[in-house]
């Protein structure tokens, strides 16, 4: 008995002890982060049924909320937010106290890149534009559900009358090169806070991180331009409706 | 002789900071300094400007200094925004005044970091960093008498990537260049060196563990992957001794007792 517990109290000390750590809290904030950048990924694949059209849109955003097990998915990425944020602004928060006299001149040696100079603001950006993304397009706050008559159900219509906004297509677009900034630096960031650094792998690791984060941001980024700009476009020059 | 010399010489503005000790509040001065020679080095130009202040009454500019070529670690300086000034893989004893021309400004700060506090004007107290080595950095078992040539068989490339890390000086210009003011390379260096020869494996374990925690408990900054440490480093020290500490600290954590 007296042995078990201190093997358990061993066990969560020496896990303590990591998650306190410098590196620890970089490790938990990577592998959050890369489990994040999966979750856009999946994000991304579902929303390009809005090209498919209104059905397929629809059908899929209703077989996705119909799923049992979307309140634990929902629950699994809340707790990687939460992970991901709270570390991150305590390393941030311990950092700047590690140089509580700044530097008159501070020039640096060109290591550093508009991605990794610009972390904790694309991150607060893109928090910013969470809380505003999951309050219109879940909790439908604005109420824009069923103001276009005949739409009620249609959750494909409520993207489109969104876009149509250009302040909140702009914002949309504001936020999402946010998140490609962010990840030019994180992605190959969390591989080398995980320790894989390779005189073969690592050039490729960066190439594949810039590829990543630029596609990710060109795929978000063509819903605003398609849905507020280029459709109506379209639509104007052939003269269809 | 006298007339080209003469026109080799160049005049220079000096924004040094000036702070008396550790508990006094600090500034950036002026000095005008004339008759500097392009083959100086640029602690021989910081000592020309004192010989001036001591001949005007006024207070020598504190530095630190000790070998002078590039091998002990012990100079510093933030020149114009970088740790040991604009060159690649120099010390700023090995800096020299050619890099500069007539009618120049540099600015000359202190290395900046909680754990690296001013102890009078561009001195700092970098002992924190022998706290780091103390906790760790060492091997403690007797390896006996040196053994007979290639009866212990270490590839070629190993020896030299532990010989690489073991090129640290101490210096303390990768937390100086680092925007966290974080001490990855340094302390990445000194596990790397041990981790990567048989002599260092029975301490292996202990050590990236006590390192880490020595490193955190002196008050260095998270390292977020800016990648200025590699860039300053007058040893050229590379960051993939910051993955191998991440690597050793993983396996520590995991498998120690
Ligand atoms: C979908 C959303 C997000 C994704 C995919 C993401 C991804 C990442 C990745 C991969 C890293 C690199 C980890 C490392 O360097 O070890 C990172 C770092 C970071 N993230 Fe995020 N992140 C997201 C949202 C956020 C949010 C909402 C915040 C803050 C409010 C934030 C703040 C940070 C900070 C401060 C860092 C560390 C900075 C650094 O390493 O230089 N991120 N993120
Ligand atoms: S890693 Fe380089 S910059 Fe850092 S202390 Fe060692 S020699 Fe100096
Ligand atoms: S004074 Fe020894 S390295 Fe510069």
């Amino acid at each position: 008995m007296e042995a078990n517990e201190n093997c358990a109290s061993k066990c969560c000390g020496r896990l303590f002890e990591f998650l306190d750590s410098s590196i620890g809290k970089k490790f938990m904030v990577a592998a959050a982060g890369l489990l994040l950048v999966g979750f856009l990924v999946t994000h991304l694949a579902g929303n390009l049924f809005l090209y498919v059209g209104d059905g397929a849109f629809n059908h899929y955003a209703e077989a996705l909320e119909h799923n049992p097990l979307l309140p634990l998915a929902e629950g699994g990425l809340i707790f990687l937010f939460l992970v991901h944020i709270l570390l991150s602004a305590r390393a941030t928060y311990l950092n700047r106290k590690a140089r509580p006299v700044a530097y008159e001149s501070y020039k640096g040696k060109g290591a550093r890149t508009p991605g990794s100079r610009t972390m904790a603001l694309t991150g607060s950006l893109i928090l910013l534009f969470i809380i505003i993304h999951v309050a219109t397009f879940k909790f439908d706050v604005g109420g824009l559900k069923g103001q276009t008559p005949g739409t009620e159900e249609s959750l494909y219509a409520h993207v489109i009358t969104w876009f149509s906004n250009p302040l909140y297509a702009a914002f949309y677009i504001l936020a999402v090169g946010g998140v490609g900034l962010h990840l030019s630096h994180g992605v190959q960031s969390a591989m080398q806070t995980f320790g894989v650094n390779h005189p073969r792998y690592t050039p490729l690791i960066r190439k594949a991180g810039l590829a990543l984060a630029g596609l990710i941001f060109l795929g978000f980024v063509s819903f605003p331009v398609y849905f507020g700009f280029l459709q109506k476009c379209l639509s104007c020059s052939t003269g269809a409706h | 002789m006298e007339q080209i010399m003469d026109n080799k010489l160049m005049n220079l503005t000096l924004k040094i900071w000036r702070q008396k000790d550790a508990a006094a509040e600090g500034e950036l001065k002026s000095y005008a300094l004339t008759g500097v020679s392009p083959d100086m080095s640029f602690l021989e130009m910081l000592d020309v400007l004192n010989e001036q202040l001591v001949a005007k009454g006024d207070d020598a500019v504190a530095f630190d200094h000790d070998c002078r070529e590039g091998i002990c670690g012990m100079c510093s300086l933030m020149i114009d925004g970088q740790a040991h000034g604009p060159e690649k893989a120099v010390t700023t004893c090995q800096l020299h005044m050619r890099q500069y021309k007539d009618g120049d400004t540099i600015t000359i700060e202190p290395f900046r970091a909680k754990a690296f506090p001013v102890v009078r004007d561009l001195c700092v107290d970098r002992s924190a960093f022998d706290r780091i080595q103390q906790a760790g950095g060492f091997c403690s078992v007797n390896t006996g008498n040196a053994v007979d040539a290639n009866s212990m068989l270490i590839s070629h490339d190993t020896a030299e990537k532990s010989m690489d890390a073991a090129a640290c000086i101490g210096c303390g210009a990768c937390v100086a260049a680092c925007p966290n003011a974080s001490a990855m390379l340094f302390v990445g260096a000194k596990v790397s060196q041990y981790a990567l020869l048989p002599q260092g494996q029975p301490e292996r374990e202990k050590r990236a563990l006590a390192m880490r925690a020595a490193m955190d408990a002196e008050g260095f900054g998270h390292c977020t992957n800016e990648y200025e440490c590699e860039a300053a480093c007058p040893k050229e020290i590379k960051i993939s001794n910051i993955a191998r500490l991440n690597r050793e600290y993983f396996r520590a954590t995991l498998i120690s007792e």
